[in-house]
């Protein structure tokens, strides 16, 4: 059909789009004749704008095709199922509302879930060549518990490339904390010294440079993030660097690459590489064949990643070479473990280049997810019973209209689907918008989902499927089995399975009184830890590390001049921010313990408080070989008679002269370790501590910085109140009790829903008796009376069943997360089975007052 | 069966099919209509309300012959069937029957 001379192009396209093939013909005829005339008499232009209008009114449902799915009378059975679903949703909407809020909290945790456990499950795993590259590790034995550690004897790396020719590629990280000095900016920087193989072995690649510079020994690479931080977002390359290591070498390097953004789901990275050589800069008197020292990390590279045995099974001959050099740290086996596995692996293996915090979450967070899961499912699976009276009639027709059960139960489940599918959409918006980012708050971390994952949409298929299924299969099942005879004689007499939806509802309370005790008690928890006592005096304390005698001495004279500054002291090592691992050994066994090495009157500045015994003596001059051990320290190696007793530390025996209170070396969450504190020797003095006249912590703070500034400008100040130390760990499990109180607030609104659209769903149900019982003179107190009984007994087991469960689950989970966790009683409960119960009854009343304002003239009239 | 239910717009379109005869079709009656009542009518209208009476069986139609004013398109030419007319009769019949039981009390307007 060739379009008619003077109809307008586009009008006409359109009108052949939409209008059906059998009334083209006499419809088109008809506009055009309207087409012509108008031309005649009011002119070609006004009549195409006319025939535009024509073309748009016509367009209407009587005109257009019929679609072809239109013809599938399965498709359109499953229209008809999408209609009365849509017809049902709006008519009950305060229950859709709930059904849909419910789900989609659940579903936005669980792409919360999702999101969290893929970039879990995913670290490191970007790499090429992650199943080729290995990390050695080795097994050491300390204090009778064989441990896995990631460090390796430094010269491992040069005897595995010469001896194996399967090997292809070594590579040794070893990270050094230097000062990084640029555009006369000062700052702490760790830097990684690595052989020119890493960009090789990993899959780094770079936005600016060239990977092979890394080979050069003046070249320094560094992260997008360091390059940001540095040079906002110009172009750093060819721009110098001045590195001043530990061992006090100062050395220029050339910026010759900068790392692309690194994925959200790298552990092992780095903010500047420089190659390995310039280790014998970064440390003093550097043997490369000392086996008793060790560096970070070495990982070898593979052709075949299964012919790794043969390398581990020739590995005991180093063995031999190292426990020979290094008796105190005996090796007993090597490991390999490859990158793809090394993440997950990682919360085993000590002191390795990745580190896996997250396991506490992977073991929660499905979890939680679930529970909220079956709370909404519960939820809807009551609503959808309970609803059923009003769409009993619909059954019938249904069946009388040749329905079979199937038939019936595809549809409602269908439409529950189809509730699913909205609650998801909205779910998703929630989960990115809400939860995700409340939970990148708390967790610090980026969390993402990429619109590329497919596994995503699989995941949100499967949780649609599961979802819809699993809430709509038992109201399904129930709702099919009536017979239509039934129905229209009346016979159906709703209500009797209320066990049913009891049990739910009881389990909904009993999740919520589990959450809200763990919820309640993490805060206390919290409040708790932070009274806690460091055992020591941590207020009123400046702490200032100096990185040379020199600048110690200087500093000194300058905290001695203050005068709000009292008893200043020195040592090597300083509580809470550094220790050494040492080796204690008695006659049969041998120690870790963390060594501190201190002045005399370190103990008075620091407030430490004696058990017996007496503190070091305040002779410095003579060879002291003195002890200070902790409490812990005695009941470990179970000393009958401490004080006195000798200790072999660093081959020379040292007596133990006092016993001092624990105190916390590290945060809450690990025990405290065994402890020992020793005379330092005059040269190793870098700890500078001096207690503070009370109310002037900030300004001799302020005082001390600028007077280091003023003295070492190149060197950033590196010293702090000692109140302060423990910061991030408190924030830490502050966001803990955060987390706790958000999932028990979900868990309480979704029980609460429930009960509240049960009830609602029961009053309409009882709505002639109730306003029977009103005429006859029922007050406010009888009618709340009769509402709220059988919730009563509901709720009491409830109760009973989910405070023990929260007690037992939350101690549990404390016990997890903290070495001195909050004291638990039975009286922990209290305080969440009356938020609990005061939640319930504010719901009851809600409806109580709504029954109390309703005229029993309505309700007797209806119908 | 209930009584056949038709809308005032729908009665008209009937009614014209009937007064056109052998030409009724949805350009006539268009302008048929617009010509008696003095108000403008919309083709689409026209065409909605004959497609609607066809399938509740008050018109039949049959296509006409190609002619050139309209483009050498046929046209669909309608005539009412006898359920139509009773549709009709019963629609005015209900319509005389109301207005006389109207009192004449009630059109006395200047008391």
């Amino acid at each position: 059909m060739r379009r008619p001379q003077g109809i307008p192009k586009w009008p006409y396209a359109f009108f052949k789009f939409y209008c059906k093939r059998s009334r083209f013909e006499e419809m088109h005829g008809d506009l055009e004749e309207y087409f012509y005339q108008r031309v005649e008499r009011q002119g070609m232009v006004k009549a195409r704008w006319l025939y535009l209008r024509d073309v748009l009114r016509c367009c209407q449902p009587y005109a257009w095709k019929t679609p072809h799915i239109y013809k599938n009378s399965n498709i359109m059975m499953f229209n008809n199922y999408f209609k009365t679903a849509s017809r049902s949703a709006l008519r009950n909407p305060l229950s859709t509302f709930i059904n849909i809020f419910g789900l989609s909290i659940a579903i936005g945790v669980c792409v919360m879930t999702y999101s969290f456990m893929n970039q879990s499950l995913n670290t490191d795993k970007f790499h090429e060549n992650k199943d080729k590259v290995f990390l050695a590790t080795i097994f050491a034995d300390r204090d009778g518990k064989t441990n896995q550690y990631g460090l390796t004897p430094l010269p491992l790396a040069e005897h595995l490339k010469e001896d194996f020719a399967n090997i292809e590629r070594v590579c040794r990280i070893d990270d050094h904390n230097t000062v990084i000095r640029l555009n006369d900016q000062v700052f702490y920087e760790d830097i990684r010294l690595v052989d020119g193989e890493f960009l090789e072995m990993f899959t780094f690649p770079l936005k600016w440079g060239d990977k092979s510079s890394l080979y050069d020994p003046n070249s320094i690479i560094l992260s997008e993030e360091m390059s940001d931080k540095y040079f906002q977002t110009e172009n750093p390359i060819g721009k110098e660097v001045m590195v001043i290591f530990k061992s006090g070498e100062k050395k220029y390097f050339e910026i010759s690459g900068v790392a692309e953004g690194f994925p959200n789901m790298t552990e092992i990275d780095f903010d500047f590489l420089i190659n390995y050589s310039n280790i014998e800069v970064a440390q003093t008197n550097y043997n490369p064949a000392d086996w008793a020292k060790f560096i970070d990390a070495t990982l070898i590279e593979l052709n075949d990643p299964t012919s790794i045995s043969s390398v581990h099974s020739g590995m005991k001959k180093y063995l031999t070479l190292q426990n020979e050099v290094n008796k105190d740290w005996a090796i007993q086996g090597f490991e390999f473990v490859s990158i793809d596995e090394l993440y997950l692996k990682s919360s085993n293996i000590k002191q390795a280049i990745s580190y896996d915090d997250r396991k506490p979450g992977r073991m929660t967070l499905p979890f939680i997810a679930a529970f909220m899961l079956i709370l909404a499912c519960l939820n809807y699976i009551n609503m959808a019973i309970n609803s059923i009276a009003k769409r009993l009639k619909e059954i019938g027709v249904r069946k009388v209209m040749g329905a079979d059960r199937r038939l019936v139960m595809i549809q409602f489940l269908t439409e529950n689907v189809f509730i699913t599918l909205c609650a998801m959409i909205f779910g998703l918006f929630l989960g990115m918008t809400v939860f995700m980012p409340w939970f990148e708050g708390i967790s610090g971390e980026q969390y993402s989902i990429q619109i590329s994952d497919q596994l995503f949409y699989l995941f949100l298929l499967g949780l649609l499927l599961l979802t819809g299924i699993a809430s709509g299969i038992y109201p399904a099942f129930y709702i099919s089995r009536f017979q239509a005879v039934n129905i229209f004689k009346g016979k159906i007499k709703l209500g009797r399975k209320g066990w049913l939806t009891k049990t739910f509802l009881g389990f909904q309370l009993v999740l919520a009184c589990i959450t809200i005790t763990a919820a309640v008690v993490f805060v206390q928890n919290t409040n708790f830890q932070m009274e806690r006592s460091w055992g020591y005096d941590q207020n009123h304390v400046l702490y200032i590390n100096a990185p040379s005698s020199e600048m110690y001495e200087k500093m000194k004279a300058e905290m001695e001049r203050s005068p709000y500054l009292e008893t200043v002291s020195g040592s090597a090592n300083h509580i809470a921010r550094n220790h050494q691992i040492s080796i204690a050994e008695t006659l049969d066994r041998k120690f870790e313990v963390s060594e501190f090495r201190v002045e005399s009157n370190y103990f008075k500045t620091m407030g430490i408080e004696l058990a017996a015994g007496r503190f070091l003596s305040n002779d410095v001059k003579s060879e002291n070989k003195e002890l200070v051990v902790n409490q812990t320290f005695v009941k470990q190696l179970e000393l009958e008679e401490p004080l006195g007793f000798e200790i072999k530390l660093r081959d020379s025996n040292y007596t133990i002269v006092g016993i001092m209170s624990d105190l916390h070396n590290s945060p809450f969450g690990t025990e405290i370790d065994p402890m020992v504190f020793s005379q330092v020797s005059e040269g190793g003095l870098r700890f500078l501590t001096a207690s503070i006249t009370p109310g002037q912590d900030i300004k001799v703070y302020d005082e001390m910085e600028s007077a280091w500034d003023e003295l070492y400008p190149e060197i950033p100040f590196d010293g702090g109140l000692q109140a302060d130390i423990w910061d991030g760990y408190f924030t830490m499990i502050g966001n803990f009790a955060r987390f706790n109180k958000a999932v028990a607030s979900i868990a309480v609104a979704l029980a609460l829903l429930g009960l509240y659209g049960l009830m609602t769903l029961n009053i309409s149900g009882r709505i002639k008796e109730l306003s029977i019982r009103k005429t006859l003179g029922a007050n406010l107190m009888h009618l709340s009376k009769i509402m709220s009984k059988q919730y009563l007994v509901l709720t009491i087991v409830s109760i009973c069943i989910g405070a023990p469960l929260g007690y037992f689950f939350t101690m549990m989970q404390l016990g997890l997360v903290f070495a001195y966790p909050l004291p638990m009683g039975a009286y922990r409960v209290i305080i969440p089975i009356i938020i609990l119960v005061v939640s319930l009854i504010a719901v009851i009343i809600t409806q109580v007052v709504r029954v109390g304002r309703f005229n029993p003239v309505k309700g007797l009239r209806s119908e | 069966m209930g009584r056949a239910q038709i809308g005032e717009f729908e009665e008209l379109v009937l009614l014209t099919v009937g007064v056109l005869y052998d030409d009724a079709y949805a350009v006539s009656i268009a302008a048929e209509l617009e010509k008696q009542s003095g108000r403008s009518v919309a083709v689409s209208a026209v065409h909605k309300s004959l497609y609607r009476l066809e399938e509740k069986g008050m018109l039949n139609s049959r296509l006409g012959d190609p002619e050139s004013k309209r483009g050498g398109k046929r046209k669909r030419l309608f005539n009412i069937t006898p359920y139509g007319k009773k549709a009709l009769d019963e629609s005015i019949d209900l319509r005389a029957k109301l207005r006389n039981q109207i009192p004449e009390l009630a059109f006395k307007f200047n008391s």
